[in-house]
């Protein structure tokens, strides 16, 4: 499954809960598949959307919090994992998409075809899923229903041809219809 | 700056709407930073960029926050203050630390201190530096901004090399 398609699945299950989408790819296909002011597109500060989805689900304790996060990008920041790990915020989710790969930067390797992030999370105590397709996705929603976070989905996608078109909101409409639907 | 003053700064911050202190531990800042665990206020973290992300999402939540660090750790934090505090506009406080401030510090503080002023300056991230004397000034300073919805830095110079 390509990166878009996942996103677009995953992000239907989610309705009035946050996600914070990792600059690159993944803040453009999910902008392009279902935008809402739930949303926060970050554009930089590559591989510190689990920092951000830290200090929203700490203060969101009635929310769930979604991370939509790249391998190239976890990678730049597992020591967020540790800091999850330690503070155990039950309302935290985080969806690794994993293709292996820097892909908005010409598709350079990553290394997780040679680790595995999956057990890197298990050993800080996240409860960890891994998928690839759609079915055992359906079935990772309806479980996680039931099991409080810290959560870790790596979902192992596939290289995508095509390419999303850029966010085109001004950084600071995102930050506002944000911080307004956090309100409600 | 003596331990008294570096305790009565937090109490200060704390007591007038900074609810969360997120960072990395720098000696310069030791007895502030003790203040805070003494209040189960503050969450250390394992790179300063983290501490940032942290603190912006308690931001976008209207929740005030402070992050602490190394002046090592403010250059580490270049690119996300570009790039996430001052992109979306996230009002934070920083407390950095100002290693290499006296002329007899430590090899690997002095570049960096050296550059620090110019840093915050082509960063325009507006500072002050906070002493014993105006520290009441500086923290209102800097309160101000954050009510204004602005980020400021408050820096704490090293005055001893150990």
């Amino acid at each position: 499954m390509i990166r878009k398609e996942a996103i677009r699945l995953i992000s239907k299950e989610i309705v009035g809960d946050v996600i914070v989408s990792a600059n690159g790819y993944i803040s453009r296909d999910l902008f392009e598949v279902n935008d809402k002011p739930t949303n926060f597109y970050m554009i930089g500060s590559m591989g510190l959307a689990s920092s951000i989805g830290l200090g929203l689900a700490l203060q969101n304790p009635k929310k769930m919090i979604y991370v939509f996060d790249g391998d190239g990008n976890i990678l730049m920041n597992l020591g967020s994992l540790t800091t999850i790990s330690k503070l155990k915020p039950k309302n935290f989710i985080h969806i690794i998409f994993d293709n292996s790969s820097h892909e908005s930067t010409g598709g350079q390797p990553t290394s997780t075809n040679k680790i595995s992030i999956d057990a890197i999370a298990k050993a800080v105590n996240f409860k960890v899923f891994r998928c690839n397709s759609k079915k055992n996705l359906d079935e990772t929603f309806k479980k996680i229903k039931n099991i409080s976070g810290p959560i870790i989905i790596l979902m192992k996608i596939s290289k995508s041809e095509k390419i999303s078109k850029r966010v085109s909101l001004p950084p600071k409409k995102i930050k506002s219809r944000f911080m307004k639907s956090l309100q409600s | 700056m003596k331990k008294l003053t570096q305790r009565q700064i937090f109490d200060y911050l704390f007591n007038n709407g900074i609810e969360n202190f997120v960072g990395v531990p720098d000696s310069t800042m030791k007895y502030f930073i003790d203040q805070g665990l003494k209040r189960k206020k503050i969450l250390i973290t394992t790179r300063e960029e983290e501490a940032i992300g942290i603190a912006s999402g308690f931001a976008l939540s209207k929740s005030n926050s402070l992050v602490f660090m190394q002046n090592a750790g403010f250059a580490n934090s270049i690119s996300t203050i570009t790039s996430l505090v001052q992109l979306y506009e996230i009002p934070l406080v920083f407390f950095i630390g100002w290693r290499g401030y006296l002329k007899k510090d430590a090899p690997e503080h002095m570049k960096i201190g050296k550059i620090q002023p110019n840093l915050l300056k082509i960063l325009d991230l507006p500072s002050k530096i906070i002493t014993d004397k105006n520290w009441k000034v500086s923290c209102n300073w800097a309160l101000k901004k954050l009510a204004n919805h602005e980020s400021s830095a408050l820096i704490i110079r090293r005055l001893f090399c150990d």
